[in-house]
């Protein structure tokens, strides 16, 4: 979950999210979007999976709603932006190395050309 | 009526079934996600959206759940533990009171005729007493439950 408190790992939506969004606000649609994006198409996130991670990181402070309300190519009030907070800088870089520790045991091993296809 | 426009009421509906708080807060952005995503499917692949469609309803109505228990469990956990201890306590102790009763009526109906009652009284007393664990066990929960809603309480004070 979005616990970052046991500095566990992410789950999947949470890290998406988290990547989403480090690079710009954006709104629930367009995390969708860039999620789908990020993952070449592999990773499809509905409305109850996005909405309810984005309560719960939210929760745990690592997104916030921000003050940007309106696309200005998209022409709906009701949109809210969300952007990452420090926190979730934070733990999101802490994901991106847990990850690349894994890579280099895989690679020390060899086991990236064999699972990887490489 | 247009398509989009129905499922988008049916979408409207399937949200009323998320807990109120969420509801409040999300519903509105989770309609309109919904339409952005009607309109680009409809864009792109026309009237053969319809599996996509029930796969968002199928995906919404699993969050619904996820909320649904979340919030039980916190209800549960946060503001009626206490309650449900409180109750568990005077049921463990109601259930054992009956037994004492009921052992004693066996007693004073069997006295002077002679008639084993052991097979009767050894299984009520055992269930008297695993009231009596049950009911103390209830006791120390509801405590520790009470205590910990107060520390929160101070602490959401502080």
């Amino acid at each position: 979950m979005a616990s970052t408190k046991s500095g566990g790992p992410l789950t999947p939506a949470v890290l998406h999210i988290l990547l989403a969004l480090s690079t710009q606000e954006r709104h629930g649609y367009g995390i969708m979007k860039q999620v789908e994006s990020d993952s070449r198409g592999k990773v499809r996130m509905g409305p109850g999976t996005l909405y309810g991670s984005i309560r719960r990181m939210s929760e745990a402070g690592l997104i916030r709603e921000s003050d940007k309300k309106i696309d200005p190519n998209l022409d709906d009030e009701r949109r809210v932006y969300y952007g990452i907070t420090a926190l979730g800088q934070q733990t999101l870089a802490a994901e991106l190395q847990r990850y690349r520790q894994v890579v280099a045991v895989a690679h020390e091993r060899s086991l990236l050309p064999k699972v990887v296809g490489i | 009526m247009d398509g989009q426009a129905r499922y988008r009421r049916w979408y409207r509906r399937l949200l009323g079934l998320y807990p109120r708080p969420y509801r409040e807060r999300f519903a509105d952005s989770m309609e309109q996600t919904f339409t952005d995503i009607c309109r680009e499917r409809a864009e792109t692949e026309g009237r053969g959206h319809g599996g996509f469609i029930l796969w968002i309803f199928i995906e919404t109505f699993a969050g619904i759940v996820r909320e649904r228990a979340t919030d039980l469990a916190r209800l549960t956990m946060a503001r009626n533990a206490t309650n449900v201890f409180r109750i568990v306590k005077y049921l463990a102790l109601a259930a054992g009171g009956l037994m004492v009763a009921g052992i004693a009526t066996v007693m004073v109906l069997a006295r002077g005729t002679g008639e084993d009652i052991t097979g009767v009284v050894a299984p009520a007393l055992l269930f008297t007493l695993l009231s009596v664990v049950a009911a103390i066990v209830a006791a120390v929960l509801q405590g520790a439950s009470h205590r910990r809603g107060r520390k929160a309480g101070d602490d959401l004070a502080g």
